[in-house]
């Protein structure tokens, strides 16, 4: 394989992922929603992506409707799962991942049930070469990417943000500051539920075939491994996180060209994973990326103007 | 005229009847003090009228309005705020993000006026800022602002805790033993503070087990024991009162010791 392909082809991947990663850290890393459906999200962007351009809607539409319909699941969902303690709510959005996997797999008439289904590429008609439409798609993956963390930078750092990161740290005592609470809850389940819509139709779009066994709980965990390596509280982190998760990933898949491995060359990145955790928990637990406090110039030009 | 009424307030914890039917009003430009043994039901009341606990019976108007079983952000914003015993700081958060967020009606936290009016916020957050600075003098907490408030002291977060009720600028405030883990200087001036607000026409409610300060600061005193309202008047009155010292102080203490 070309190596230039398989570099950029990871490079889609973590462009897909980033936007996970950062759907999630909206959620828990600067409002303590620990949502543990990530994958459902990110699936049913897939599926409504793939149906949606079998039913002849232009790209952007259907990357637009992925948005829309996950987010409209994700205040469903947060409506009655928000109302319970954070423990719980992990045990509730875990469980509805699983829900909307065992329902795209059951039912077949939706979208092929376990044969999957087929996307045609909206590339197609440009005759590109692999790299070229390998190329098309990172472009296409790192805009979204672009757009979507300017959006979450410009709200986490703003009195929005402040809000949130309130909520995080107590969110009866924001209450009590006249903030209706779960107001701010549903929106958050909802903007991040479109971005991991979002991220799944992307990633549809690029591998042109989905199949209910690609969205396995183990896609939530990594997200998660990616904002607990990268520092969650901040935007950047995520980007950094899962830059360095699909590192390893991928790394640890050519390793075994290279050097004889005692274990299954497969294995390798779990017990990398593991360790680095272990690592990062014990010396840095705020992750690589440490969470800044909101940037405002009113309190540099203030301190100054009060000290002088 | 009566700014907060509280008719017949009833509440269980399971078999434990916590108030038994608690009555009190407090007048508008008043600093009341409540005061009663531990377990009494003080901080209990104080809890269902802003609605963080529910309660099993009766009714709690303010302003006249029937605020019974509001959720705690509506009750906010009818001009009634609420200051923790036990500081509830947002605690990887800056002293000043703990202040400014507690201010009414800014523009910015809003979804789609973050995005698109940041003009409006950051100039709103400009004036908030006067405000968060006035509030950190008057609290010697100046030179903190930066800081988390998790890396204050217990007395410092106190401060943290009155001062984001005092950012919210209310009509009246329920205050939760404002000045205990505060050194005396800056407990008095906290109530010099209230006193200074209160002939503004702002009105206080003011768990405080400190006799002193209820005999120097309090305009009118509710005694609580066993869920019950006990005894009502002014301060030296129900201190003086014979009931008081056999429930409260023990019998041969004195008042102002």
């Amino acid at each position: 394989m070309d190596p230039l392909v398989f570099i950029l082809d990871a490079l889609v991947f973590v462009g897909v992922f980033m936007l996970l990663a950062l759907s999630l850290n909206l959620e828990f890393g600067y409002t303590g929603l620990g949502n543990f459906g990530k994958v459902a999200f990110f699936m049913v962007g897939a599926y409504i992506y793939a149906i949606a351009i079998q039913f002849g809607l232009p790209f952007y539409l259907s990357l637009v409707l992925c948005a829309l319909v996950a987010s409209i699941l994700g205040a469903l969902v947060s409506l009655p799962a928000l109302r319970l303690r954070e423990d719980y709510l992990a045990i509730t959005t875990i469980a509805f991942g699983e829900i909307v996997r065992i329902i795209f797999k059951a039912e077949q008439s939706i979208a092929g049930g376990v044969w999957g289904i087929s996307i045609p590429s909206i590339f197609r008609d440009l005759n590109l070469s692999i790299r070229m439409s390998v190329v098309a798609n990172l472009l296409l993956v790192y805009f979204v990417v672009i757009v979507v963390f300017i959006v979450l930078q410009l709200l986490t750092n703003s009195p929005y943000g402040r809000v949130l990161r309130a909520i995080r740290e107590d969110d009866e005592a924001v209450s009590v500051l006249g903030k209706n609470v779960i107001y701010y809850k549903v929106q958050v389940f909802m903007i991040g539920s479109a971005v991991a819509g979002l991220s799944g139709g992307l990633y549809a779009q690029y591998l042109r075939f989905i199949e209910p066994n690609m969205f396995l709980p183990l896609v939530t965990f990594f997200v998660w491994i990616m904002l607990i390596l990268g520092g969650s509280g901040n935007n950047k982190g995520a980007l950094v996180g899962a830059l360095l998760v699909e590192f390893i990933s991928r790394g640890s898949r050519i390793l075994k060209d290279y050097v004889a491995l005692p274990v299954d060359a497969h294995n390798v990145q779990y017990i990398m994973f593991g360790v680095l955790i272990i690592l990062i928990i014990m010396y840095r637990p705020d992750g690589l990326v440490r969470e800044k406090p909101l940037k405002a110039d009113w309190i540099e030009r203030k301190i100054t103007h009060g000290n002088s | 005229m009566a700014i907060l009424e509280v008719n017949n307030v009833v509440k269980n914890f399971g078999g434990l009847k916590v108030l038994k039917g608690a009555t009190l009003s407090v007048n508008k430009g008043t600093i009341v003090g409540f005061v009663g043994p531990n377990g009494s039901g003080k901080t209990t009341l104080l809890k269902i009228i802003f609605s963080l606990l529910d309660s099993d019976g009766g009714s709690i108007a303010f302003n006249g309005n029937d605020i019974t079983g509001l959720s705690s952000h509506k009750i906010y914003r009818q001009g009634l705020s609420f200051a923790f015993q036990l500081p509830r700081l947002f605690l990887r958060m800056p002293v000043l993000d703990n202040l400014i967020i507690a201010a009414r009606q800014q523009h910015g936290e809003g979804l789609l006026r973050s995005l698109f009016a940041r003009r409006a916020w950051s100039n709103q957050e400009e004036m908030l800022a006067d405000k968060v600075f006035q509030t950190l003098n008057f609290l010697e907490l100046t030179h903190l602002a930066k800081n988390n408030t998790g890396e204050l002291s217990g007395g410092q977060r106190k401060l943290v805790e009155i001062g984001r009720a005092l950012m919210a600028d209310p009509e009246m405030m329920l205050l939760d033993e404002p000045a205990a883990g505060v050194n005396p200087v800056l407990g008095k001036k906290i109530y010099q503070k209230l006193r200074i607000l209160c002939e503004q026409g702002m009105t206080f409610l003011v768990v405080e087990h400190k006799l002193d300060m209820v005999l120097d600061f309090a305009d009118w005193v509710y005694m609580i024991d066993h869920g019950k309202i006990m005894l009502a008047g002014p301060p030296r009155d129900v201190i003086e009162s014979p009931d008081f010292y056999t429930t409260y102080v023990g019998e041969k203490n004195n008042a102002s010791s």
